[in-house]
Formats: C-alpha cells, sequence, structure tokens
C-alpha cells in the first residue's frame, strides 16, 4: 500500500473559495495538497487561510509567506509579506483558456509547533504569459488546523479540484 | 503518484547524525523530514561521504529581504538551512533523489525547504545538488554543522 494516502478529494465549480474541513489529523504530520482548476473573471490570485478545529477562519495576522514568481514575460520577482492574515499569491488564473496547477506541502497542522507550506504552481496572466511560483509559509502561532481554504482574491473559479494526501510514517 | 516507505528515523533524543539507506533501484526517491535544520550528505555503502565532491545551487526565499541566490562547488556537505533549538525554531523539507542507484552517473538532489529561526524570520531554499561521482549511493544522511539533532523525523521513500 502507498504511503501517500488520498484523504478527501473535493471538486467545486462557480464557487469563490473551496474549504476542505476536517483533513488534518494526527495520523500525519506531513499533507501533500494538489490543486487544479480554472478561474473566471479578471486575473487574480488565489490565497490560502487555515481552519481550526471548529472548522473557523483562522484570521489572526501571523500568516508570513515569500514566493518567488518565474514568469515568461518580464524579469523574475519576489512577493513577501509578514503578519497578514492569509497566506497570498499562491497561484494566478484568469478566464477563457488560462488554469493553474499547484502543488504544495503543509508540515504540523495538528501539532503544537507552527504550521509551514512549501509548494509551487504554474498558471497564466491574462494575455501576458505563463507565471510559475515557488513559495514557503509559516503560520506563527500554535493553533491547531484541521482544514483550510483556497480563496481567489476577486471572482469565482469555473472549477477547482482539490486533493488531499496524507504522508504516512510506518514506525 | 505512490510512495512506499524505504527507512525512517523519528530522533527523540540528541544523535550526532541520521542515516537512511535502502536505495537499490533506478526509481526515483523522496526524502521528507520535519522539525530539524541540519546538512546533507550521501551514503556509499551505509557510509557518509565526506569528499569535496558537492557542488549545490539555491535561490533563498525569506521573509526579511531581499531573496539572494546562493551557490557552491566542492563542498563536503550541504546546508538545508539553519535553525537551532530556540523555541519555535523548525526546519522542514522535501527532497528528491536521482540516479543514486546508477554506477555511471552522478547522484543529484532537488530540495525544497523552509525554516523558522532565531532572529526570527521565514525562510527557505529552492535548488539542486549534485554529487560529482559517478558511482552507486544508497542512502543520505544527515547531521547538523555543529552539535547534535536532538529531535525530528526523517523518512526516505521509494517514488513509484
Amino acid at each position: 500500500m502507498s504511503n501517500l494516502r488520498l484523504i478527501n478529494e473535493t471538486t467545486a465549480s462557480s464557487v469563490s473559495s473551496v474549504s476542505i474541513t476536517d483533513v488534518f489529523s494526527s495520523d500525519y504530520d506531513i499533507y501533500k495538497i494538489e490543486v487544479v482548476g480554472q478561474g473566471a473573471g479578471s486575473t487574480n490570485w488565489s490565497r490560502l487561510e487555515f481552519l481550526n478545529t471548529s472548522g473557523s477562519t483562522i484570521s489572526t495576522s501571523n500568516y508570513d509567506f515569500a514566493q518567488h514568481e518565474i514568469k515568461t514575460y518580464g524579469s523574475f520577482s519576489e512577493n513577501r509579506t509578514t503578519n497578514n492574515s492569509q497566506f497570498l499569491y499562491l497561484w494566478i488564473d484568469n478566464d477563457s483558456a488560462g488554469g493553474f496547477g499547484n502543488t504544495m506541502y503543509v508540515f504540523n497542522p495538528m501539532s503544537s509547533a507552527y504550521t509551514f507550506i512549501l509548494g509551487q504552481s504554474a498558471g497564466e496572466f491574462s494575455t501576458s504569459g505563463n507565471v510559475n511560483t515557488k513559495y514557503i509559509g509559516a503560520l506563527t502561532e500554535t493553533t491547531q488546523a484541521q482544514g483550510f481554504t483556497f480563496v481567489r482574491a476577486t471572482g469565482t473559479y469555473n472549477n477547482i479540484t482539490v486533493r488531499t494526501y496524507g504522508l504516512r510514517v510506518d514506525s | 503518484m505512490s510512495l512506499v516507505q524505504v527507512a525512517t528515523n523519528t530522533v527523540t533524543s540528541a544523535v550526532s547524525s541520521v542515516t537512511l539507506t535502502g536505495i537499490d533501484s533506478d526509481d526515483v526517491y523522496m526524502v521528507a523530514f520535519n522539525n530539524v535544520g541540519l546538512q546533507i550528505q550521501l551514503t556509499k555503502s551505509g557510509t557518509a561521504q565526506s569528499d569535496s565532491e558537492y557542488d549545490y545551487a539555491y535561490k533563498n526565499l525569506r521573509t526579511d529581504t531581499t531573496f539572494s541566490n546562493t551557490s557552491g562547488t566542492n563542498q563536503t556537505a550541504i546546508s538545508l538551512g539553519n535553525t537551532g533549538t530556540a523555541t519555535s525554531e523548525s526546519s522542514q523539507g522535501i527532497i528528491y533523489l536521482y540516479n543514486f542507484n546508477s554506477s555511471s552517473e552522478y547522484s543529484f538532489f532537488t530540495n525544497e525547504t523552509c525554516h523558522f529561526n532565531a532572529t526570527p524570520f521565514l525562510t527557505g531554499a529552492q535548488g539542486g545538488i549534485v554529487h560529482t561521482v559517478a558511482s552507486a549511493s544508497d542512502g543520505v544522511n544527515f547531521k547538523m554543522s555543529s552539535g547534535n539533532i536532538d529531535s525530528g523525523t526523517f523518512t526516505l521513500y521509494k517514488v513509484v
């Protein structure tokens, strides 16, 4: 049996956000999250916020984030935020023929330590071209996170599929 | 993608290093580590290689200032990040291993890491490492640049 265990697969359409609840547990310390989809409306970034054990958004200003933007037009660039209420700039997408893919890892969401993410994405920015990202993030508080929400900055997703896996460690 | 666990080691009291072995095929392998900051080397027949044959290049992401590039050649070990044991200091990472089982090609790593250090700020590296010796390797060794590894979990998976 694979040590990469599918915990949840959620597909949604015509939504501005998608929440995945009750996926983090003491069974795993590390999770892999794959996201594919397509946005609607103007080009926008997608964001991430964690959900506590009651299913409520952890909206404290404790999200630190650093992202390297690797693109087919202009110079590569970077985004850095500290003490924000979300992880910003995960991936960018636009409507029509656009779309995106994103793979990220989440560490320690249910432990008494900080929660970390690292990941990468590929997407499309309007008519400018392809935008890829590499990013890291830390939720600098010890609140247990049992789930998460992807939020489009504005507009909606035509469709979005989120797969959450646990990395099983057999002792 | 599927992952098959090959080896794991959870450190709960101080040790000088951690070795994971069991690479015995041409598959890609992946190492996940959690809660530690350290250096990495590969192993041949279970022995960590400290020769000056490691080259690396990273893009360093950080929240405190502008990102930077780091590279080096002919190193004896490669740092995966600098953290200690102060409250909230922590390191995490995913490392893929390529060509380790080959006796005629170099061994390659790709690494994605993130660390919260004592300053404190968030930092991490995206890049790769090569060990420029064309002989088979069977695992990886983790150690601190100085001192012991006090805690952490290290797991080696085969990607199938």
